[in-house]
């Protein structure tokens, strides 16, 4: 083991933009913003950096070159990471290793997208259209698949028709979304919405309603991994990283396929959950990546907090809500709150664990997992994070 | 939605011939008999990286679907929804398709389905999905 990583890693510092409709910056600028913001956050100079990881959004910016924008001098990691929704758990574990291996010492790790336009709708940011489209993958598109809505739809319904999931339950997992994003000043959205708006919001892609889809947001969040020794003498309470995971099902197209029914967290919930010590009744709260209320349903029967198939039932439950038996997204998630991808889930599992939530604060802290999820279903992280030192 | 217009692109040509004949030609793998998409670029069971072009019979069974909904404009009108699906073809493989002249209500997993070809006025011909029979 390395001189001063015999306590394991932490995440010492959290910085976030403005989030949601901010225009004028470009996400290189968000995301040297945000490296900043995380460097004092954690009462650190730039200076005592010595590793960066970079994620990008749909503008394909930020890159390596955003060492040179800090003036990051005498890196010992510097890399750009893409497994989609799955990447800000990717860059933890791959800082944390780094630390641990005694390749780094200190490593940034940022999200930045600026995909929102003044004068265009939130949604046209992740649609393709064009006058005409080009080979068999063009034909997808052109016979109506121009957004990611559509994948989706065809997973939630799928896993609706095998197990009797409704939209009413996905609608629950709205609701309850909603209500914690009321405690959280960040949040886009606030105002407390019941299952009689989740069924009048519009049809998006049919069984996904507006309601069921995330808000898509401008700016940057970065983090800072360091060793929990160090982190300890640090300005904020150190966020210890106990375990981390990834699975990448590679769901074929073809028959007896399981799309739409599992996902990555198959595989990389027990893989993290092992590394950390702890099993799903350990979990004191979720962060779940919540692209759209079925991604939630469907993560969480495949971590074992129900059966397959009965995640509806428990989202139903109200387990999930302010004062429920398994608080998640706790600050109004990407659905209600803002969609920094992976960036999301992690910054607010960051907040709940250093007990800064404010009114949105959940009751117990001590076990928290945070997931990522990319593509359709395509890739998954998972991180479990802790106020405790891993094994106290 | 409107359906786009359709242009070659130069890898999947062979498919594009065949929808022009009313034909629905895929992939296949001659080493071990798998069939795949038109865009699959080698076959992932054996490894062979050349996959022969072939005809497929045309029949498929429903996977799964949705319906999808423009955003209204200003006046509230909206365009018409489309319904778009994943379909099993009966060689095995896959399609994101999307459906002609289906009843909203008998949709199910399952659901018999048969190619159908459409030779618009202006790019390829291309195909849709449709109850069988
Ligand atoms: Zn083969």
């Amino acid at each position: 083991m390395t001189e001063g990583t015999g306590g394991g890693t932490a995440i010492a510092g959290l910085g976030m933009t403005e989030l949601g409709r901010v225009y004028g910056r470009s996400p290189r600028r968000l995301a040297a913003d945000a490296v900043r913001l995380a460097a004092a956050d954690a009462g650190l100079a730039l200076g005592d950096l010595d590793g960066l990881l970079v994620s990008h959004g749909m503008g394909g910016s930020p890159g390596i070159e955003l060492a040179d924008t800090l003036g990051l001098r005498d890196l010992r990691l510097l890399s750009q990471l893409n497994s989609f929704g799955a990447t800000a758990g990717a860059m933890v574990s791959y800082a944390a290793q780094s630390i641990l291996s005694g390749a780094a010492s200190t490593v940034a790790c940022v999200f930045a997208d600026a995909p929102l336009k003044p004068e265009r709708s939130a949604g046209s940011a992740y649609h393709r259209d064009a006058p005409e489209w080009y080979g068999f993958g063009g034909m997808t598109a052109a016979l109506g698949f121009r957004s990611v809505n559509a994948f989706y739809a065809l997973a939630a319904r799928r896993h609706m028709e095998r197990y009797g999931t409704t939209g009413d339950q996905l609608g629950a997992i709205a609701v309850a979304t909603r209500a914690w994003a009321a405690g959280n000043p960040r949040a886009q959205m606030r105002e407390p919405i019941t299952l009689d708006d989740h069924r009048a919001s519009r049809w998006v892609a049919e069984p996904l309603r507006l309601l069921d889809c995330c808000l898509v947001s401008n700016g940057a969040v970065a983090i800072i991994v360091t060793g929990a020794d160090r982190a300890r003498d640090l300005a904020r309470p150190p966020v210890h990283v106990w375990g981390w995971g990834q699975g990448h099902p590679g769901h074929r197209k073809e028959r007896g396929s399981d799309f739409g029914l599992t996902t990555g967290a198959l595989t990389s919930g027990p893989i993290a959950m092992k590394m950390a010590g702890v099993t799903p009744g350990d979990i004191s709260q979720c962060q779940l990546y919540d692209c759209y209320t079925y991604t939630v349903l469907v993560s969480l029967e495949d971590y074992g907090f129900c059966a397959k198939g009965e995640g509806g039932a428990f989202a139903a439950s109200g387990a999930l809500g302010p004062g429920g038996a398994l608080p998640t997204n706790t600050g109004g998630g990407q659905l209600s709150s803002y969609y920094m991808w992976g960036m999301t889930p992690l910054s607010e599992a960051v907040i709940q664990a250093r007990g800064d939530g404010g009114e949105r604060q959940a009751g117990r802290n001590d076990v928290i997992l945070v997931s990522g999820n990319g593509g359709i279903l395509d890739h998954h992280s998972t991180l479990i994070l802790s106020p405790h030192p891993k094994g106290a | 939605m409107e359906i786009g217009v359709l242009r070659r692109d130069g890898r999947t040509d062979p498919f594009f011939d065949g929808t022009a004949r009313d034909r629905l030609v895929i992939r296949r793998c001659a080493a071990c008999d798998r069939w795949f998409a038109p865009d699959q670029a080698g076959c992932p069971e054996c490894g062979a990286g050349e996959l022969e072009w072939a005809e497929a019979a045309g029949t498929a069974t429903l996977v799964t679907w949705t319906v999808t909904h423009g955003r209204p404009a200003a006046d509230g009108t909206a365009p018409p929804p489309a319904f778009l699906a994943l379909v099993e073809l009966t060689e095995g493989p896959w399609l994101h398709a999307r459906l002609d002249g289906i009843d909203p209500a008998a949709l199910r997993e399952g659901l018999p389905l048969r190619a159908r070809f459409r030779h618009p006025g202006a790019g390829e011909s291309y195909v849709l999905f449709g109850p069988e029979g």
